[in-house]
């Protein structure tokens, strides 16, 4: 496959990633989790999507679209993160290893924000696409109507343009990821640790209940000294 | 007055199909309201010949709607019917927009809570642990489980709201009401912060656990410290800032 087909790939499933999420279906297949392993598998390394995607999921797990809010855009995140990322793996024969993760999530988070604002703009021209239809139902109904798939085309082109553009960005993710010296792989291995950590948390948060916390609590320490206790048994065995 | 009509099933599956598309247009100011439009269109154009009677039933579906895009399913299926009966002159015209905003926001407030909040988060973490576990297994068990578990409560609860929402408009509270949603929402939130400590436990042992103490210590610090950071922060800015300590600590001790 070459990369001109890979960048059109990525930015056709980013599109339809960005309709999906809001404006048709809702089945979650624009969540990182599902997202992340599609578009690797559609670009070749499923693996290296489900990396990504796992730890976004988490992040992003209460992003919720109540009413008229709405929270930072984690589908053209993960789309752009999981494009740059898998495609800047096959450049360095690497694959998507927790270096490259945490770089394509450190450079590419911020388009969560930016995600967010181009929504936005999307209901401003929704807007206008609604007073349309209704100054013009009288005459032509069945335009006025179809004027509503109309608000499926902004979304499309934002997403696809992210992420076309965070594809066309890998060979310089890949560049970034060669230079690296030891002591930068290292602080972004912990990195990513950190990042973790702060995904565990942001799910617990996520849950929006009293008991949340507790009950994270106790099914965490059950597993760590389940864990521990298994361990021990294994040390002192013969 | 239009003679009797009982829409048809395939018709009916038109319109429960273009229902999938509600949010097309979402906007702040009618929000779902052209969205509504579209998709009863079919039917509305089965009952009333082209010209004034037509455009005045699309015109009462141009109010302000909103809902949740799920169990919109329910009042989608229920305006169907009082159309049907409107255009028999059963019922007077002004009694489906009434209908669609007597049950808007309650069904909004419960698809929220139960979806969103509740059904959502636990289906994800369990998607993830199944990523986890099982590293090597194909990724594809990790998003049958999310996709699969959460899709098939999705979509039977879509289809059978908007079933029981055109068999009986009056009668689709009390249907919603014996299925106890918020009591299962209570349920599946607890599931969900059991399955997100699992997530947490299930890293820590794949970081090296109990072999390497003093990583998932400081993990478990920094899990800490985000969670009571992140409502002021939020998840972006928290990120972001943990991945730059998280450098600079390794950085500094390499």
């Amino acid at each position: 496959m070459t990369r001109a087909v890979q960048l059109a790939i990525a930015a056709v499933i980013g599109g339809a990633a960005a309709v999906e999420r809001k404006g048709a279906l809702q089945l979650m297949l624009s969540r990182p989790l599902a997202l992340g392993p599609l578009l690797g598998a559609a670009l070749g390394d499923v693996r290296g999507g489900l990396t990504i995607g796992v730890p976004l999921e988490l992040l992003f797990l209460g992003a919720v679209n109540l009413g008229a809010t709405l929270p930072d855009n984690e589908t053209i995140a993960a789309s752009c993160a999981v494009a740059a990322a898998v495609l800047a793996g096959q450049d360095t024969h690497i694959g998507v290893d927790e270096t490259t993760a945490t770089l394509a999530i450190a450079l590419f988070l911020p388009t969560a924000v930016l995600g967010r604002r181009l929504e936005r703009l999307t209901e401003g021209i929704n807007r206008r696409l609604a007073a349309r239809a209704r100054a013009t139902i009288a005459a032509q109904p069945a335009r006025a109507i179809r004027l509503h798939l109309g608000g499926l085309l902004a979304p499309f082109l934002a997403g696809a343009a992210y992420t076309g553009i965070a594809a066309a960005l890998a060979p310089f993710l890949a560049a970034l990821r060669r230079g690296l010296d030891h002591h930068l792989v290292q602080g972004l291995e912990i990195g990513w640790i950190f990042f973790l950590a702060v995904c565990c948390a942001s799910a617990v948060r996520a849950i929006r209940d009293a008991r949340a916390p507790s009950f994270a609590a106790m099914a965490s320490g059950a597993i760590a000294l389940v864990t521990l206790a298994v361990k021990i048994l294994h040390w002192r065995s013969p | 007055m239009t003679a009797p009509v009982r829409f048809g099933a395939f018709l009916r599956l038109r319109v429960f199909l273009r229902s999938l598309l509600l949010q097309a247009s979402w906007n702040r100011e009618g929000m779902q309201n052209l969205g509504f439009a579209y998709v009863l269109y079919p039917a509305l154009c089965r009952l009333y010949p082209e010209g004034p009677a037509r455009v005045a039933a699309l015109q009462r579906h141009l109010d302000f709607f909103n809902c949740h895009p799920y169990l919109a399913a329910a009042v989608v299926g229920g305006a169907l019917r009082l159309e049907e009966r409107v255009a028999m002159g059963e019922v007077p015209a002004e009694a489906v927009p009434a209908y669609k905003r007597a049950l808007g926001p309650p069904f909004a407030a419960l698809g929220d809570a139960f979806f969103w909040g509740a059904l959502r988060p636990a289906t994800g973490l369990a998607g993830v642990l199944v990523a986890l576990i099982a590293p090597s297994a194909r990724p594809v068990w990790a998003l049958a489980t999310f996709l699969g578990l959460y899709n098939a409560i999705h979509l039977s609860a879509r289809a059978w709201l908007f079933v029981h929402g055109y068999a009986s408009p009056e009668g689709v509270v009390g249907a919603l009401g014996a299925v106890h949603l918020p009591d299962s929402t209570s349920l599946i939130k607890a599931t969900a912060a059991t399955l997100a400590g699992a997530v947490a436990a299930t890293l820590a042992v794949a970081g090296g656990w109990p072999i390497q103490t003093h990583h998932a210590v400081r993990a478990a610090i920094v899990v800490i410290a985000a969670y009571a950071i992140l409502p002021k922060l939020g998840p972006y800015f928290t990120a972001l800032a943990a991945l730059a300590v998280g450098v600079a600590i390794g950085v500094a001790t390499g």
